[in-house]
């Protein structure tokens, strides 16, 4: 049955593949993505993962199967609309301008400060990161940067792919709690990790993806790939 | 005035001077700089090239008239298309962005002096002033592309976190655009600045020796450099324009770079 229809769906992928040549990368995944929640993507590397997350921001297109957001199919939507509702962060954090302020002003250059101030906060950080050269932030505070940039436009999802693997552990648990308490305000998060662990913490619920195929789904308690009831 | 009062070199003297190609690949032989082979061929090719050119040049300033002079400018806009797009080998349609970017940067350019009557509607003018207008359109068309491909590898996180943020592709390159074409007009710039102090230019040297007096060869140089400025300007303002488009789908995704095949020129044995 097309998994299409239930308005606390964000996501409905059905049958969704894609090939790159010979390569699967992704085959026959069918699943939901529920509104509000957190959806880890997890499995071992090369199993899809961020495959599956780039396209639900259409930075790639499936080559069989459908996607549809909000029951709509992803491509009915301009696809500038939907990168703004569906944000996504990347593994490395990619700054972009001179000072952080710069930085949250990338897609709203008349972001007042005021408002910055109030998403690097929603982000971890303080307002006195600010005037802060973009060149001078570790790691971790540039990866909360960039999530604090990615809510600049209001997204409803955000995507993170791998938000903590090129962190330090201080960085990475510095990251989670931000993820943490972004994922307790509302906004339906859409995490790839390849730590069982990271799953575990931050999300409701989990895919779990190998070989490019979906081999487990279900509330995060109850997922074997987790460690769960077997 | 003949061309005996002019200071040609005889053939004795350009055979003589071959010795010379000798010093450079002897240098790049001895410090296995990997470029004596190519070094060879480009002395040869010039020779040949230069002796072609000259005797069809002779041909055509007697018989061919404007049009034709336009005609020899609109071939050499599309082999120095090829030469840049090789540049960018990778960037989708590389050699039509720089052909493009040429003839509009060349055609511009030539186009007001010939209009404002700056430089005279002569095939003998045309034609070498249109090759110098193309030929630093081209080397402007080349790093353009150069820099673009380099961006669009190098940058690609970059890019693509602008992508996420939905602003579009114009405005997610527009940074790297910048910075390749700034790269593309430095040289031409600091050309400009020097011109005279460090370096006496073509087409001033060319006047002086052939006897024109330097305060007159220097308001040829001095249109020369401005034309040139123009020319690089415009070219690699639309090559890199068309180059980036060329670098996103419709869907503003950075296309994969394609895949280059590489070219080499060989020397056939007798």
């Amino acid at each position: 049955m097309s998994p299409t229809g239930d308005p606390g769906n964000v996501f409905a992928l059905d049958g969704v593949g894609v090939r790159r040549g010979e390569a699967v990368l992704l085959d026959d995944v069918t699943a939901t993505i529920r509104a509000g929640r957190c959806t880890a993507l997890v499995g071992p590397s090369g199993s899809g993962k961020s495959t599956l997350l780039r396209l639900l921001n259409r930075f790639d297109d499936p080559t069989s199967g459908s996607i549809a957001f909000h029951d709509r199919p992803l491509m009915a939507y301009d696809v500038l609309e939907l990168r703004r509702r569906v944000g996504l962060v990347s593994q490395r954090p990619a700054l972009l301008a001179d000072t952080v302020l710069a930085e949250l002003r990338v897609a709203r250059p008349a972001l007042p400060a005021d408002e910055a101030a109030a998403l690097l906060t929603r982000a971890g950080l303080g307002r006195g990161f600010l005037e802060r050269a973009s060149s001078t932030l570790s790691g971790g505070e540039a990866q909360r940067v960039c999530l604090a940039r990615a809510l600049t436009v209001s997204p409803e999802v955000l995507l993170l792919d791998e938000p903590t693997s090129s962190l330090d552990a201080a960085s990475a648990t510095a990251v989670e709690e931000t993820i943490a308490h972004l994922a307790g305000e509302g906004p339906t998060v859409v995490l790839v990790s390849h730590d069982p662990g990271q799953a575990h913490r931050l999300a409701d619920h989990v895919l779990v993806l190998s070989g490019g195929r979906l081999v487990e789904s279900g509330e995060v308690g109850s997922v074997r790939y987790l460690g769960g009831p077997s | 005035m003949t061309a005996t009062q002019v200071a040609v070199p005889s053939w004795i003297g350009v055979g003589t001077s071959v010795l010379l190609v000798g010093v450079a690949a002897a240098v790049a032989a001895r410090q296995r700089l990997g470029v004596t082979r190519e070094l060879l061929v480009a002395a040869v090719r010039s020779a040949v090239q230069l002796v072609a050119v000259g005797a069809v040049l002779g041909l055509l300033f007697v018989h061919a008239g404007v049009l034709g002079a336009l005609g020899w400018v609109s071939a050499m806009v599309l082999i120095a298309g090829q030469v840049a797009g090789r540049r960018g080998a990778g960037v989708p349609r590389a050699a039509r962005c720089a052909t493009v970017g040429i003839a509009v940067g060349a055609a511009a350019t030539l186009g007001v002096l010939l209009v404002l009557r700056v430089v005279m509607a002569e095939a003998r003018v045309i034609v070498p002033v249109g090759g110098m207008v193309v030929s630093g359109a081209m080397a402007a068309s080349a790093i353009v592309l150069r820099r673009v491909r380099e961006q669009a590898v190098e940058a690609r996180g970059q890019v693509e976190a602008r992508l996420a943020l939905g602003l579009p592709a114009e405005q997610a390159f527009a940074p790297q655009l910048r910075s390749a074409l700034r790269t593309a007009l430095i040289p031409n710039i600091d050309g400009t600045k020097v011109v005279g102090l460090i370096s006496l230019p073509g087409a001033m040297t060319g006047l002086i020796l052939a006897g024109v007096p330097p305060l007159t060869a220097i308001r040829y140089q001095v249109v020369v450099m401005w034309m040139l400025l123009a020319a690089a300007a415009l070219s690699g303002l639309v090559t890199g324009r068309l180059a980036q488009r060329a670098l996103f789908d419709p869907a503003h995704r950075l296309r994969p770079l394609v895949e280059v095949r590489t070219r080499r020129f060989r020397l056939r044995r007798a």
